[in-house]
């Protein structure tokens, strides 16, 4: 790569990006065990043999956890913490500080507390981070993947002032290609073992190997669409999807069993925390109300912070409103899911995290599944046929005896709706269900939740990625707690109600 | 969402915000060291007062919030107190003059006095702590441990980062007994409760280490633990100020022991 260029890294997941990109700044192999062969040189350093610290003085990475990588309590705190370890002098870092800051447009943060900001700006302090040290390569791994649509166009915007300047050298690994894709004077393929695909322009890359990365399950950038016989980068499902909603304003609903009693109401609900952050009292969600019938899915979108994770705790019943009711249809008529005892509540209810680690109670995924079956009468244990059959429908029956911590991001994503569907829920509450999968990964869960949906089950999934709105039947928008819209993908996409709208339409 | 209270912090300029932490530290640990010392309740009630009214004149702390957040070691303070007072070995000493008799319960006045001074000790531990550390915020405390007392940065800033963990814990801790409700896995009888509470704390802890290496790799990617010598953005300097604070909050300690003794 000449210096200045900028380089975007694709792949399908399990392709070694992450590792490639932690190695252009030594933390492979200096950090992380492994075999190491080959040669890397960053200008005229080679990686692997000069020490971490000379390394960590040339090139600089961002993350995509925020809430990983920031160390100190305030902002320009955060921004010094980079130059005290390579021993600036305290007025070279006197100066340099609020220039990084002003470079990704946290020029008036100096003073804030790194944990009261948002997703974006922790992203783009995360970046003033490792550009104050003057690094020659800038590496950043996933840096939007945890951010709503208008923190994700924040960052690339600088990204791409940063990039103009060609005073850096960029390599950006992404799975939101749109955006990165026009910042790339070279792009790198890899496929699905890490093995290198092709290297060399854009356009060239993508004419000759766009259908092979699609064939492999990655994304593909829409740029690429023509080249790799798909309508977009979304994927079959996903765009399928975009096309029948386009044709579908003609018809008044595009719900499928409007008919039905609705499985789940929620009527006026407010939800306070007692230790608000924006002061004690300020509810969290106020004031929502909606209802969902059997067979409907539901998208349910909103900046960070505006209160999706909050709704679905209520939903579950897990957090009591402060006012307003939650119902569900349950076996004696409509109840309060908060106060139906635990086996009830599992054929009512289903609950599946973006961070599925956080739910695994067993040593084996036949275990895991297994566990929330009915253990009356006959035990149902990992051996038991429903057991085999979920993973069997869910595509992990070669792993039923793997442990549950050791599966890749993936494969844990389906065991926790396996695990969460066992029961037969009439409705499941999904936190980004496709968040961190390639477009392979993020069928397959589409494609499952599907299955359940022409069951009959309810699905409301908390999603920041608008290629997964047009594969819902209605969306479900929040904005600071309050509901903003209620209504068809098709029209959420038209006019998305909030300002700036562009992000939010895929 | 957020599961933890706000921190309570100064909410204005006052003297003792304008110290090093250290100083305050060595104040705090001065007070402690006397008041643990052998004496009659005289010692930790004059360190009470003064304490209190440090905390009121001197601290910068939003005094409306102090009351909540030392309730839970008040009451600690009172029933240990109370507790102390009843089972007494005085109150079944002949010798010792009784203040209460009420059927088959009697009370010593040396039983009463060492209730009120195992009390007041406490309050005074409740009250130190205050004022040495709501007064430091803990980028302060670290910067000061580590220039004026040489204390390893490693530890001290990796202390900062691990700090900023704690609230994230709190929600995945509500995360996973939230989907073990879900998922119908309510434990039955002590043995299952135990289980239970044993299966979340093992996956708070897998996701503990996973965020602290991820932690970790980010700080070494940043040069964090380089051989070079570390500069510092935030210096921390002793004053006049310091040695004031310094010998007045040392000479209060000595005096209440003198006078209190």
């Amino acid at each position: 790569m000449p210096a200045g260029s900028v380089l975007l890294v694709i792949g399908p997941s399990g392709s070694g990006k992450s590792t490639l990109a932690r190695a252009f700044v030594g933390l492979v192999p200096h950090e992380m065990a492994g075999t190491w062969s080959g040669s890397l040189r960053v200008g005229e350093m080679d990686v692997a043999t000069t020490p971490m610290q000379r390394v960590a003085a040339r090139a600089g990475i961002v993350f995509q956890e925020p809430e990983s990588q920031l160390v100190m309590p305030r902002v320009e705190d955060e921004v010094a913490f980079g130059l005290e370890n390579r021993g600036w002098t305290r007025d070279a870092m006197l100066a340099r500080v609020p220039e990084a800051l002003e470079i990704v447009g946290l020029g008036g943060f100096r003073r804030r507390s790194t944990a009261a900001l948002s997703g974006g700006e922790q992203q783009r302090l995360a970046i003033a981070d490792v550009l104050a040290p003057l690094p020659g390569l800038l590496v950043l791994d996933e840096p939007t993947a945890n951010l709503d649509p208008p923190g994700m166009e924040q960052v690339f915007e600088r990204i791409a002032s940063i990039a103009a300047t060609r005073e850096r050298t960029l390599v950006v690994v992404e799975h939101r290609l749109d955006a990165a894709l026009p910042l790339a004077d070279l792009v790198l393929l890899l496929d699905g073992t890490g093995r290198q695909i092709a290297f060399g322009a854009p356009d060239e890359v993508g004419r000759a190997h766009a259908a092979e990365l699609d064939r492999l399950g990655s994304w593909v950038p829409r740029a690429w669409s023509a080249w790799a016989g798909r309508p977009g980068d979304a994927g079959d499902r996903v765009a399928s999807a975009v096309a029948a909603t386009a044709g579908e304003r003609a018809r008044p609903s595009p719900r499928p069993d409007r008919a039905g009693e609705p499985v789940l109401e929620a009527a006026a609900v407010t939800v306070r925390y007692p230790f608000a952050p924006g002061g004690i009292g300020r509810p969290a969600v106020e004031d929502v109300s909606f209802s969902l019938c059997p067979g409907e899915r539901a998208a349910l979108v909103g900046p960070n912070g505006s209160g999706k994770s909050t709704l679905l705790f209520a939903l579950a019943g897990l957090r009591r409103p402060a006012s307003g009711t939650v119902r569900v249809a349950g076996a004696g008529g409509r109840v309060d899911p908060s106060r139906l005892p635990g086996r009830q509540l599992a054929r009512t209810l289903g609950l599946v995290f973006q961070n599925p680690e956080l739910g695994f109670v067993a040593s084996t995924c036949a275990g895991e599944v297994a566990a929330g079956l009915p253990t009356s009468g006959r035990s149902a244990g990992p051996g038991d046929s429903s057991v085999a059959e979920a993973l069997r429908d869910f595509g992990l029956a070669p792993l039923a005896d793997e442990n549950p911590f050791r599966l890749s991001e993936g494969e844990q994503r389906r065991l926790s709706i396996a695990a969460a569907s066992v029961t037969r829920p009439a409705v499941l509450l999904l936190d980004e269900p496709t968040f961190g999968l390639d477009r392979r990964g993020a069928d397959a869960v589409v494609t499952l939740l599907d299955g359940l949906r022409a069951a009959g089950q309810a699905q409301i999934m908390a999603t920041h990625d608008p290629r997964l709105v047009p594969a819902c039947d209605r969306v479900i928008a929040l904005d600071a707690g309050r509901l903003v819209f209620d209504g068809t993908p098709r029209a959420f996409l038209d006019a998305p109600p909030y300002r700036p709208a562009g992000p939010w339409r895929p | 969402m957020s599961f933890l209270p706000a921190p309570l912090e100064p909410v204005r300029p006052a003297l003792l915000t304008r110290v090093a932490p250290v100083t305050r530290l060595v104040v705090g640990i001065a007070w402690l060291v006397v008041v643990v010392l052998p004496a009659g309740p005289g010692v930790p009630l004059a360190l009470t007062v003064a304490g209190a009214a440090a905390l009121g004149l001197l601290s910068g702390l939003p005094l409306a919030r102090v009351p909540a957040r030392l309730a839970p070691l008040g009451l600690a303070a009172l029933g240990l107190g109370v507790l102390t007072v009843l089972v007494n070995p005085a109150n079944g000493d002949p010798a010792a003059p009784s203040v209460l008799l009420a059927g088959p319960i009697r009370i010593a006045g040396d039983a009463i006095a060492a209730g009120i001074t195992i009390a007041l000790r406490l309050a005074v531990i409740a009250l130190v702590s205050v004022l040495v550390f709501a007064t430091s915020d803990p980028t302060g405390l670290a910067d000061s441990l580590v220039q004026q007392w040489h204390a390893p940065y490693r530890f001290a800033y990796g202390t900062l980062a691990a700090l900023r963990i704690v609230p994230l814990l709190a929600a995945d801790w509500a995360a996973s007994g939230g989907v073990q409700r879900l998922r119908g896995i309510e434990p039955g009888g002590v043995g299952g409760r135990i289980r239970s509470f044993g299966r979340r704390l093992l996956v708070l802890l897998v996701t503990a280490i996973r965020r602290a290496e991820r932690m970790a790799l980010a700080m070494d990617a940043r040069g964090f633990d380089a051989d070079l010598p570390r500069g510092v953005y935030r210096p921390v300097r002793l004053g006049r100020l310091d040695l004031l604070v310094l010998v007045a909050g040392i000479g209060v300690a000595v005096a209440a022991f003198a006078i209190g003794r």
